[in-house]
C-alpha cells in the first residue's frame, strides 16, 4: 500500500519486542548423568543451577517472555512430564483463580530475588523434586528397567500442545515479524521455541512420533535447538536442521553456561542478525527396517514405505506381509501395450520419470 | 409445472432423466413427497437459547462442532496409494466467469489450485503432479509432470499474468485424453488419478467420450471430479465406472469453504481399491548425503546451475541441488528419509478419540487437560445435552446433503469439553484434539506415558480374557492391517 | 507509544559517574537492561556478562551477520551511551559494576528488590482497592488538564509539576492547557505516568534531592509486586520523601503519611515493562481506568467514529479531533473531518499522535483487521496535516570542505552504511548527515592513520 510519504513529524519509534515463550526439555534420565565423564566435567546440580540461570536470563530479556520446562525420560511414565508451570488450580465457584498458598514472610534484611525469578527457581525444583520422589512409589508390575536411551517424542509432543495452547490454534511464528510495532498481545503473537538439552541416544521405535513432531514444528515455524551435551542421537540433528534450530554437540561441558548465553540465548528476532552454530552435514541417510544399518541405496516397499537394506526373502515385505512383484535389478517388467497414439516409450521404468510425456 | 410434483411421487422407475433420479437417492432420509428443494433450512434454528435467556452456550457449542466437524475422519489403517501420480484438470470455460464465488470462481479456483499444490506437495513428497487446462474445446497443458511444487505454482501464476480469460466451452474427452497421455508413462506401483475441476454443465467433444471412459477403466485410471455448477450425468458416470461403482469421488461445491474442502480432501493419499493389488513393488531408492564446498561452486546435473552445497548420488556420485528428484545420470529416485517420513502419518493414523459422556466425569476424574494443563469447563457452565443434540441433528442433516468425501457425518459433539483416547485413557481439550489430529498425529498420553499405555492394555486385554472365558466367544477380531477398502 | 523512548532518552544524557552508581543496584541495571537496549545490544550483553576476559572487537564483527551491520552499530553506540561496555584496544569489556550487579539480579542474593512486610496489616488492601484508588488519582490529573468538572482535585505538588513541565502553563487565574499538554493527553497511560516522573526527576534538582536515588526508587517499584506490602525500612530519606509524592500521583498507597508500610499500584508495577507488553497488562488496568475494558474506538472506512465509552474524560479526548454527533449511554458517534483534524493541528496535536492514539485503544473487532485502521482515513488524516505546512526541518550537519575526491567518496560511503546520509552533492562534494559524531569519528581516524603513514615514510 503506498503510503503518503514524508510525514513522519517522530522518530521512528523502535518496534516493541515480542514476547517470546521457551520450553525447555530436560533430559533427565540417570545413566549419563551418574557415569563417567559427565559426572565429573558436569555434575547434574551444576548444570541445573545454569539452566535455572539461562532461564532468568531469558526472562529479564522482557517483561512478558514466557519459560515452560519439561522433563522428558521420567522414571515414572518413562516418557515426559510438564515440570513448570505448575498445573493450573481450576478457578473457584466465583469463576476467580484460587489465591496461591501463603507464603512464609521472609525477615528484613534477608536477601530477596526478583519475584519472576524466584517464581521460576521454585516452580522447576519443586516440580522436578515430585519427579523424583514418585521413583520411590509402588511398584505396579509395570516393567521398569532404566535403559541408557531417551524417549524424546512424548517431551516434544506435550511442548508442541503447550506452546500450541499458549499461542493460539493457527498461530504462526513467521506472522508477528511481519507485523509493525503497532502489535497486539493477545493470543496469537507469541514466538516460541524449543530447547532439548539431551544427554543419551535415541530410542529407534520413536521414529515415526519424532518425524510427525519435526514435520509440525516445521510447519509452525518453531526451531527445536539441541544442545548435546553426551551422547549422539541422528533424530535430533534432522529435527534442529529441518526446523532451523542451531544443534551443539558440547566439547567442553564445563563451559555449559557461556554456550547457552551464547548460542541459545538470542530469539527468532535476534537471530536474524547472528550468525549461529550450524551443521555442515546431517546424515539424512535411513536405516534399513531389517538390520539397522544405515543405507545408501535401499529397496523400499511400495505398500508400506518399509526400507530394506536386500531384497528381502521370498519377496514379502516384513511389515505389511505382502507379496511383492518380482524385480529385476531394480526394474520392474512390464507388458507392452498397444498405445492409442503417439511414440511407445517401452518398458516401464521402476522410477518415475520427469520428462514431456506426448499424448 | 404444478402437476410434475405428483408425478414425482413413489414413481421410482422415471425416465425424467439420470439427475432427477440421483437427486432422490441423496435425498436419504427425508420426507417422501418433498423435493430437495422444497426443504427449507433456516439457519436461525440452529441458535437455541439457553436456560438464562443467552444464546452464549449455544454460539459455544456451535464453534466447538463446527472445529470437531472435520476431525471424524476414518481413521481404519487403509492401504494407501503413497507414490501419486495426479493430474489436476482446471476449468477455464466461459462458464467460470460467474460470480458466485467470490471474485469469480476463476480467480478462486486458481488461488485454491495453488494451495492445493501446495498441500499436495507436503503430503505426499514423493508424488508427481501435472496441470492441464480445458479452454476452448480444446485441452491445454499448463504444466509438465513433475515433483517440484515451485514449477508447477509459477506456471500457474504465468497464466493469470499473461492476461488468460477464460474462453468457450470445456472439452471433457480432450482433458481426459491429455490426462491418459501424461499418466501413460508412469509406473506400475504408483497411483494413477486426474482430479477435474468442472464448472460448466455441458461438455463440447469431438469423439465418443464412453470409449475414453472405457480407456480409463482399462488404463486403471482413477477419476475425481470436484462440481461448482451442479451435478451433471456424464461426470457422475465417468466418476462411478472408474471408482469401481462408488460416488464418493464426486462432490459438488456449495459455498467457497466447501469448495476448498472437497479440493483439500484430495491431498490425502486414496484408499487402494481391489483391482490394483498387483500395485505391490520393492523399489530401488537412493538416500544421497549432503555436500558442501563453500566457496568452490560445482555444477548441478539436473539444471547445470552453480551450486556450492547439494547432494550427491550414491550410486554414480552425480550431484544434484534439490530433492526428490531422479538422478539425471543413473535415473535412480533420490529422496531424503524425511519425504518417506512424511507419509507414515497416513499409513498409521491417529485413532480419534471419543467424547466422555456426562455421566463418566466424576470427583476423582482429571480436571486439566493432559497435554496442554488446561481446565475443563465445568460441568454446570456446559449447555445441557438436549440442546445439543438438537442443533447437532440440524447439522447432520446440512452436512449429509453435501458429503466431503471421506468425512462421516458428526454425529453430536460432547457436551462435557473433553475427549479420551482409547489407548492411553487420557483425557484432553477440544483444541489439543484438533492440534493433535491435523498437525502432529501423535496422541500425547500415548507418547508421554508409555508405561500408562501398557498398563491400561493389560487391563483391557485381562477383560477381554475374562468375557471371552464368560460368554464363550471371541471378542471382536481385530481388522487386518491392511484392509483394502472397495 | 513513540514518546516513551523519547522521554528515556534523556536519561542518556545522564553523566558516566551517575550511571556508575545506578549500576550499583541490581534491580536498576535489570529495569534498564529491559528498556533501554534494543534486542541484539541484550544478547551482546548476556553473551558477555560471564566472561571474565576482554571480547576482542572483530569477534563481535564475526557474530553479526554483514547484513545487519545497521544494527549493529546501533546497539554498541547504545552499550556505549550508557556506559555498560567500552573499548579498548579493539576491544570491548563489560562495566565491572554492571557485571557484577547483573550477576546479582539474575542469581538472587542483594536486598534491592524491596522487602516485603513481615506483619500482617491491620487494614488489608486488595488489588481491587489500589487499582481504583490510583485510576482515581490519574483520573483527577487527566480531567485537570482537560478541564472537565471532577470532584477530585489533584495536589498543589502536581499542579506545579505540570505547570512546570510546559505540560500546562498559568493564564489570568486559571491554568490553560498547553500543545504539549496535548500531545501527552493522546499517549497511553505508561508513557503518561514516565512524562510526569522524568519532570520530578529534572525538578528535583532543584530540590536538592540525588538523582541516583530516584531513579533507583523508580526502578524499584517497576519490579514489585502488585497487592504485596513493603515496608518502608531500607529506603533513603530522599526515597521517604519521594512516597508522598508518588501518593499524590497515583503510584504507590499508603493509608496515612505515617504508617511504615505502602502499596505499589498497578501504574507502578508497569513503569518498567514495554509499551507493547503492557498491552496484556493493560487490559487489566483498563478495565479499571475507563470501564471500557479494551479498546473501544472503531473507524470506518468513511471517516465515522464509533467509540464504546462513557467516560467524560475519553470523549474530551475525541472531541479534539473529531466532530462528535450522538451520544449515546454507552456510544459516542462522531465524523472524523478536515476541520476536525486542523483544527486539532492549530491546536498542537500532530497527526502521528492521532493515529496512535486511535490505535491504541481500536476495538477487538478493528484489530482483527491488518493494518488496524483502514489506510484510507490514516492516509487522509497525514494528507490534511501536511496541507498546512509545505517544508520539512531536519536536524543534522553538512559536512564540506574535502581536500581530495577520494577522501570524499569514503566519508560517503562510510555515511551511507550507516545509513545517516541524507543529501549530497557530488559536484560541490558537500552532503548532510543527520548525526555527525560517528563521521567526525571517522574523518579523525583516517587522519590519524594517514599522518602515520607519512611519519611511517619519511
Amino acid at each position: 500500500m503506498d503510503r503518503v510519504d514524508a510525514t513522519e513529524h517522530f522518530a521512528q519509534h523502535a518496534q516493541g519486542d515480542l514476547p517470546s515463550l521457551l520450553v525447555l526439555i530436560i533430559d533427565i534420565n540417570p545413566i549419563p548423568w551418574t557415569t563417567n565423564p559427565l559426572s565429573t566435567a558436569l555434575p547434574f546440580n551444576t548444570a541445573l543451577s545454569n539452566l535455572l540461570l539461562f532461564l532468568n536470563a531469558h526472562l529479564a530479556f522482557s517483561h512478558t517472555n514466557k519459560v515452560a520446562v519439561i522433563a522428558a525420560a521420567a522414571p515414572r511414565g518413562g516418557g515426559a512430564k510438564i515440570l513448570y508451570p505448575a498445573a493450573e488450580l481450576p478457578t473457584d465457584t466465583k469463576g476467580r483463580p484460587q489465591s496461591r498458598p501463603p507464603q512464609p514472610a521472609p525477615q528484613p534484611g534477608e536477601p530477596n530475588k526478583y519475584r519472576p525469578f524466584k517464581d521460576l527457581e521454585e516452580g522447576v525444583l519443586a516440580g522436578l523434586g515430585k519427579v523424583l520422589a514418585s521413583v520411590n512409589e509402588e511398584d505396579d508390575g509395570t516393567d521398569r528397567t532404566v535403559v541408557s536411551e531417551t524417549r524424546i517424542a512424548g517431551a516434544l509432543t506435550l511442548a508442541l500442545a503447550y506452546i500450541n495452547r499458549l499461542a493460539g490454534a493457527g498461530a504462526d511464528n513467521l506472522g508477528q515479524t511481519l507485523t509493525k510495532g503497532t502489535g497486539t498481545t493477545e493470543a496469537g503473537t507469541m514466538q516460541s521455541r524449543i530447547l532439548v538439552v539431551s544427554v543419551a541416544g535415541d530410542v529407534a521405535s520413536e521414529y515415526v512420533p519424532v518425524m510427525n513432531c519435526v514435520f509440525a514444528a516445521q510447519k509452525k515455524h518453531i526451531p527445536i535447538d539441541v544442545c548435546k551435551v553426551a551422547g549422539n542421537s541422528v533424530f535430533l540433528q534432522q529435527a534442529a536442521d529441518a526446523t532451523g534450530g542451531v544443534y551443539m554437540k558440547l566439547d567442553a561441558p564445563n563451559g555449559f553456561l557461556q554456550y547457552l548465553m551464547m548460542a541459545y540465548l538470542p530469539d527468532p528476532a535476534a537471530r536474524q542478525h547472528l550468525v549461529l552454530p550450524t551443521q555442515a552435514n546431517v546424515d539424512f541417510r535411513a536405516a534399513c527396517f531389517c538390520h539397522k544399518k544405515v543405507v545408501d541405496v535401499g529397496y523400499v516397499c511400495s505398500i508400506c514405505l518399509s526400507i530394506f537394506c536386500t531384497v528381502p526373502p521370498d519377496n514379502i515385505c516384513m511389515t505389511c506381509q505382502t507379496k511383492l512383484a518380482h524385480t529385476v535389478g531394480g526394474m520392474v517388467v512390464r507388458k507392452k501395450k498397444k498405445k492409442k497414439a503417439g511414440t511407445a516409450t517401452g518398458s516401464g521404468a521402476g522410477t518415475p520419470t520427469v520428462g514431456t510425456p506426448r499424448p | 409445472m404444478a402437476d410434475s410434483d405428483d408425478e414425482y411421487i413413489g414413481s421410482s422407475g422415471d425416465e425424467r432423466g439420470k439427475r432427477a433420479s440421483n437427486s432422490r437417492k441423496q435425498k436419504g432420509a427425508g420426507d417422501a413427497g418433498k423435493e430437495r428443494w422444497e426443504e427449507i433450512q433456516r439457519s436461525w434454528d440452529n441458535v437455541v437459547e439457553g436456560a438464562d435467556g443467552s444464546i452464549s452456550a449455544a454460539v459455544v457449542g456451535l464453534l466447538e462442532q463446527n472445529k470437531r466437524k472435520r476431525l471424524l475422519k476414518d481413521t481404519t489403517p487403509l492401504q494407501r496409494g503413497i507414490i501419486r501420480h495426479l493430474v489436476l484438470v482446471l476449468d477455464l470455460s466461459i462458464a467460470m466467469e460467474e460470480k458466485d464465488f467470490r471474485p469469480t470462481r476463476f480467480l478462486l479456483q486458481l488461488s485454491h489450485a495453488c494451495d492445493f499444490i501446495k498441500e499436495y506437495f507436503e503430503q505426499n513428497p514423493i508424488s508427481q503432479l501435472c496441470v492441464i487446462g480445458m479452454c476452448d474445446g480444446l485441452a491445454k497443458r499448463i504444466s509438465d509432470m513433475s515433483g517440484n511444487p515451485v514449477e508447477h505454482i509459477s506456471a500457474i501464476r504465468k497464466l493469470r499474468a499473461n492476461g488468460v480469460e477464460p474462453k468457450g466451452s470445456p472439452s471433457l474427452q480432450n482433458a481426459l485424453d491429455m490426462a491418459r497421455g501424461c499418466l501413460w508413462n508412469s509406473p506400475t506401483h504408483g497411483t494413477k488419478e486426474v482430479l477435474i475441476v468442472f464448472g460448466a454443465l455441458h461438455t463440447c467433444d469431438p469423439g465418443d467420450i464412453h470409449m475414453t471412459i472405457k480407456a480409463m477403466v482399462q488404463d486403471k485410471i482413477e477419476v475425481r471430479i470436484v462440481g461448482l455448477a451442479a451435478q451433471v450425468a456424464v461426470c457422475s458416470e465417468l466418476v462411478k465406472k472408474t471408482n469401481s461403482g462408488s460416488l464418493a469421488g464426486y462432490g459438488v461445491a456449495m459455498d467457497e469453504k466447501h469448495f476448498r474442502d472437497l479440493l483439500m480432501a484430495n491431498t490425502t493419499p486414496p484408499p487402494t481399491r481391489q483391482a490394483n493389488t498387483n500395485a505391490s513393488t520393492l523399489l530401488t531408492m537412493g538416500f544421497p548425503s549432503r555436500f558442501s564446498n563453500p566457496g568452490h561452486p560445482t555444477l548441478c546435473a539436473c539444471h547445470s546451475n552453480p551450486i556450492t552445497s547439494g547432494y550427491m548420488c550414491p550410486r554414480c556420485m552425480a550431484r544434484v541441488c534439490a530433492l526428490p528428484t531422479s538422478c539425471p545420470a543413473c535415473s535412480l529416485t533420490l529422496i531424503l528419509s524425511t519425504h518417506l517420513a512424511r507419509s507414515y502419518h497416513h499409513l498409521f493414523p491417529l485413532a480419534n478419540w471419543v467424547e466422555v459422556a456426562r455421566h463418566d466425569v466424576k470427583k476423582r476424574s482429571p480436571k486439566l487437560c493432559f497435554s496442554c494443563e488446561r481446565p475443563f469447563p465445568k460441568l454446570a457452565a456446559l449447555p445441557p445435552s438436549s440442546t445439543v443434540a438438537a442443533t447437532g441433528d440440524l447439522a447432520t442433516k446440512r452436512t449429509s446433503n453435501a458429503p466431503v468425501p471421506g468425512v462421516k457425518a458428526v454425529p453430536s459433539i460432547s457436551s462435557t469439553g473433553r475427549y479420551a483416547c482409547l489407548d492411553c485413557g487420557k483425557w484432553f481439550c477440544v483444541d489439543c484434539d484438533i492440534f493433535c489430529h491435523e498437525e502432529v498425529y501423535n496422541c500425547p498420553g500415548c507418547e508421554a506415558d508409555p508405561e500408562g499405555k501398557e498398563k491400561r492394555q493389560r487391563e483391557k486385554e485381562a477383560l477381554a480374557a475374562k468375557e471371552t472365558a464368560q460368554t464363550g466367544q471371541s471378542s471382536a477380531a481385530q481388522g487386518d492391517a491392511m484392509e483394502i477398502d472397495g | 507509544m513513540s514518546g516513551s523512548l523519547q522521554s528515556f532518552e534523556q536519561l542518556e544524557a545522564l553523566p558516566p559517574a551517575t550511571f556508575k552508581k545506578l549500576y550499583q543496584e541490581p534491580c536498576t541495571t535489570l529495569a534498564l537492561f529491559r528498556r533501554m537496549l534494543p534486542n541484539l545490544a541484550k544478547s551482546i550483553v548476556m553473551a558477555m556478562l560471564y566472561q571474565d576476559d576482554p571480547v576482542p572487537m572483530s569477534f563481535i564483527n564475526a557474530w553479526v551477520k554483514p547484513t545487519s551491520r545497521r544494527e549493529k552499530e546501533m546497539a554498541l553506540g547504545k552499550l556505549r551511551r550508557l556506559c555498560i561496555t567500552s573499548e579498548k584496544n579493539q576491544k570491548l569489556t563489560l562495566d565491572a559494576t554492571f557485571k557484577a550487579s547483573f550477576r546479582e539480579a539474575l542469581t538472587g542474593g542483594s536486598r534491592s528488590f524491596g522487602t516485603p512486610c513481615t506483619t500482617e496489616d491491620k487494614h488489608p488492601v486488595t488489588v481491587e482497592y489500589l487499582d481504583n484508588y490510583a485510576t482515581a488519582q490519574w483520573e483527577a490529573i487527566l480531567h485537570y488538564m482537560v478541564g472537565t468538572e471532577s470532584e477530585r482535585k489533584p495536589s498543589e505538588g502536581v499542579m506545579r509539576l505540570l505547570v512546570a513541565g510546559g505540560l500546562m502553563e498559568k493564564r489570568s487565574r486559571r491554568a490553560e492547557i498547553t500543545q504539549a499538554g496535548f500531545s501527552f493527553l493522546l499517549q497511553d497511560a505508561n508513557t503518561q505516568v514516565w512524562t510526569l516522573l522524568l519532570q520530578y526527576l529534572s525538578m528535583a534538582a532543584s530540590l536538592r534531592m540525588d538523582h541516583v536515588e530516584i531513579l533507583h526508587f523508580f526502578m524499584l517499584l517497576g519490579s514489585l509486586d502488585l497487592g504485596q506490602a513493603y515496608s518502608k525500612a531500607g529506603l533513603t530519606p530522599t526515597q521517604l520523601n519521594m512516597l508522598e509524592d508518588l501518593r499524590d500521583y497515583g503510584i504507590v498507597y499508603q493509608r496515612k503519611s505515617s504508617s511504615d508500610r505502602y502499596y505499589p499500584t498497578r501504574l507502578a508495577t508497569t513503569l518498567t515493562s514495554e509499551s507493547a507488553a503492557l498491552r496484556t497488562v493493560q487490559q487489566g488496568f483498563d478495565a479499571a481506568m475507563s470501564q471500557s475494558g479494551q479498546g473501544f474506538i472503531v473507524v470506518e472506512t468513511n471517516y465515522r467514529l464509533y467509540a464504546y465509552t462513557s467516560s467524560p474524560l475519553q470523549i474530551s479526548l475525541l472531541a479534539f479531533f473529531a466532530r462528535l454527533s450522538q451520544r449515546y449511554p454507552n456510544l459516542v458517534t462522531g465524523k472524523i473531518s478536515r476541520q476536525s483534524i486542523r483544527q486539532a493541528i492549530r491546536m498542537g496535536i500532530t497527526a502521528s499522535q492521532i493515529i496512535d492514539y486511535l490505535t491504541v485503544n481500536a476495538h477487538p473487532q478493528l484489530r482483527k483487521n491488518t493494518p488496524v485502521l483502514p489506510p484510507t482515513v490514516v492516509d487522509q488524516i497525514r494528507l490534511w496535516q501536511i496541507e498546512g505546512e509545505r517544508m520539512k526541518a531536519t536536524p543534522g550537519s553538512l559536512i564540506r570542505d574535502f581536500s581530495t575526491e577520494r577522501d570524499y567518496r569514503e566519508t560517503l560511503n562510510y555515511a551511507e552504511e550507516l545509513g545517516v546520509l541524507l543529501w549530497r552533492n557530488d559536484q560541490k562534494r558537500w552532503f548532510f548527515v543527520s548525526r555527525h559524531e560517528q563521521i567526525a569519528d571517522f574523518i579523525a581516524q583516517r587522519a590519524r592513520a594517514q599522518a602515520a603513514k607519512a611519519q611511517g615514510r619519511a
